[in-house]
């Protein structure tokens, strides 16, 4: 289904080198679960992100503190490759901004796939030692041999921080290929924060497929265009994203009344950013539905179903694994990364992969299961109602969908 | 065999340029219509230099090329390569250039530079570094480039533009 995706879409080759701050200041806890956990997860996304919307794009990690720059992998498609080499990692140390960004760019002019488009992103968590010219300086160097830049500015926030990283910026953005992000500590994920952003969704180049969706599903339109597509550059994507959201809008508004029936007797502040979040969603659907109805024709109902399906998957769970993951991250992380990360990443390929669709919707509607997972997680009381209330909306998401896994192989082309 | 202007053999899907300006790009001074505008410039952006590279639909010989540019911010320092792509601002420097030209306000105006013949008998691509300019400004401008020469396949005797000599 997300395969459909990204054969509408022309996602250019990218070569990604991601710089770390895995400085002393990272241990600070203003973050969920601390900075540096947090911003591990978004590395990790941002990865994910980047090796699934394109197989030809290529990601490498190195980081910036700790004994000095490290590069901890060269690019490489191979995703497997750079999960593996973020396990391990020391926090200590001082960030040497300057020397990382130089280090990144040397890795990626040594890129194999020459015609990749070059791109360094940089968590700067911690007090920046050189001064505004010298990051100029950098950023030209960047800009002259067309090397993007996005920084992620997050943790420490002393005098002058901000402002030098949007100097950095200024002096390297050609054209708005490079972005810039100030994440204030919060309650919400520094990976959901960034997945709204164009970190994740790209820029006028055309984005990805991946990050296309989770921004829709996730930010409710925030990003400013309606599914976090310009409809100017992929006009197709945009039409199919805005068909399926009509059929979707009509299940939604059935699944929606039932869920806040339940919402009005337990706690109601949970349900409502949900809620609230497919209001926006239906808004935007339906001042382009008359436009959809005429173009129907072009596109098949067999389309029509996989896509929704698909869209529903990663609405849906997103919406229902936040409070999942958000326990997650607090109570787990500790105890079990490794249980966390599956999570996050059976999460992700749910929404994804066609194939073990079947198999995790499966799984997920089985409600034993989850409750047995939910159980072993410290601080999740399976009985609590809002956690009831989640189950009985993925029990009702999942019955249709095994209905249209069963067509699905039918509708083979 | 007379020697023709070669915009009709270049590959644009692999034509390049770094440092350029987005809003003054490399078309300007290469595609015909837009090099015979002088108010169309291709222009530096970071600083003066500029990397250019042309690859070519078959493989050609280069006679000479023309280098439009105005008087201060126009190009003076000229590196040429052939069959050398790839190559970045820090590294350019340690591959010796096929042929080097320092620009007269006279090629400014449109004067050809002939070139080292023996040395561009094979091009498959041709690598152009501009280094400095005239005056030494922090932009570069140019308003034309337009490459001379024959194809080493064959050659289509009625397509022949004749050049005139200036």
């Amino acid at each position: 289904m997300v395969l459909e995706f990204d054969c509408i879409l022309t996602s250019y080759d990218q070569a990604t080198m991601i710089c770390i701050d895995n400085s002393e200041w990272m241990r600070n806890g203003d973050y969920n679960p601390s900075r540096f956990q947090a911003q591990a997860d978004a590395v990790n996304l941002i990865c994910g992100a980047k090796t699934q919307s394109n197989p030809e794009n290529t990601v490498g990690v190195l980081t910036i503190a700790g004994k000095g720059v490290r590069v901890l992998v060269t690019p490489t498609s191979d995703l497997g490759k750079i999960l593996a080499c973020m396990h391990g990692l020391e926090i200590g140390g001082e960030m040497n901004l300057a020397a990382g960004i130089q280090v990144a760019q040397l890795a990626l002019k040594h890129r194999q796939n020459k015609k990749q488009q070059q791109r360094i992103i940089v968590f700067a968590g911690s007090p920046i030692k050189h001064d505004k010219k010298a990051l100029e300086m950098i950023g030209r160097k960047l800009k002259k041999n067309s090397v993007a830049l996005d920084i992620v500015d997050f943790g420490e926030d002393d005098d002058g921080k901000a402002e030098k990283l949007e100097a950095l910026l200024a002096s390297v953005n050609n054209n708005d290929t490079s972005h810039i992000v100030h994440v204030p500590p919060g309650p919400n994920a520094l990976s959901d924060v960034l997945i709204s952003t164009p970190i994740f969704t790209g820029d006028s180049e055309g984005g990805s497929g991946f990050a296309a969706a989770a921004a829709a599903a996730a930010a409710g339109g925030v990003s400013g265009f309606e599914f976090g597509v310009d409809p100017n550059l992929d006009p197709e994507l945009a039409l199919a994203l805005r068909v399926s959201m009509e059929e979707e809008r009509a299940r939604q508004e059935a699944a929606a009344k039932k869920a806040a029936e339940e919402a009005a007797k337990h706690e109601k502040g949970e349900e409502q950013p949900s809620s609230s979040q497919d209001a926006t969603m239906t808004e935007s659907a339906s001042v382009t539905a008359s436009e959809a109805d005429n173009k129907r024709n072009d596109i098949t109902d067999e389309e029509n179903a996989l896509l929704q399906q698909a869209l529903a998957m990663s609405m849906d769970d997103p919406a229902s694994s936040h409070e999942l993951r958000d326990t997650d991250m607090s109570d787990t992380a500790a105890d079990d990364p490794d249980l966390t990360l599956a999570l996050q990443l059976s999460v992700q390929d749910s929404a994804k992969d066609s194939g073990s669709q079947t198999d995790m919707s499966k799984l997920l509607a089985d409600q034993s299961f989850v409750s047995s997972i939910l159980a072993s997680l410290p601080g999740v009381d399976p009985n609590d109602p809002s956690v009831k209330d989640l189950l009985a909306s993925m029990q009702s998401q999942s019955e249709p969908q095994e209905k249209k896994d069963e067509d699905e192989p039918k509708e083979e082309k | 065999m007379n020697k023709v202007d070669l915009v009709d053999f270049v590959d644009w899907s692999g034509v390049e340029c770094l440092n350029q300006n987005s809003s003054h790009s490399l078309p300007n001074a290469l595609k015909q219509g837009y090099r015979e505008d002088d108010g169309l410039n291709l222009e530096s952006d970071a600083d003066e230099q500029l990397l250019i590279n042309i690859p070519f639909t078959q493989v050609v010989k280069l006679y000479s090329v023309v280098v439009k540019g105005p008087e201060e911010e126009g190009p003076k320092t000229v590196k040429l390569f052939s069959n050398k792509e790839h190559m970045g601002f820090s590294n350019v420097n340690e591959f010796p250039p096929s042929d080097t030209a320092i620009l007269s306000p006279d090629n400014l105006k449109e004067k050809p530079v002939v070139l080292k013949y023996v040395k561009f008998q094979n091009v498959r691509s041709l690598t152009i570094f501009i280094e400095d300019n005239q005056s030494g400004s922090d932009i570069t401008k140019v308003q034309k480039i337009a490459l001379f020469g024959t194809t080493v396949e064959t050659t289509d005797m009625k397509g022949l533009k004749k050049i005139e000599d200036h």
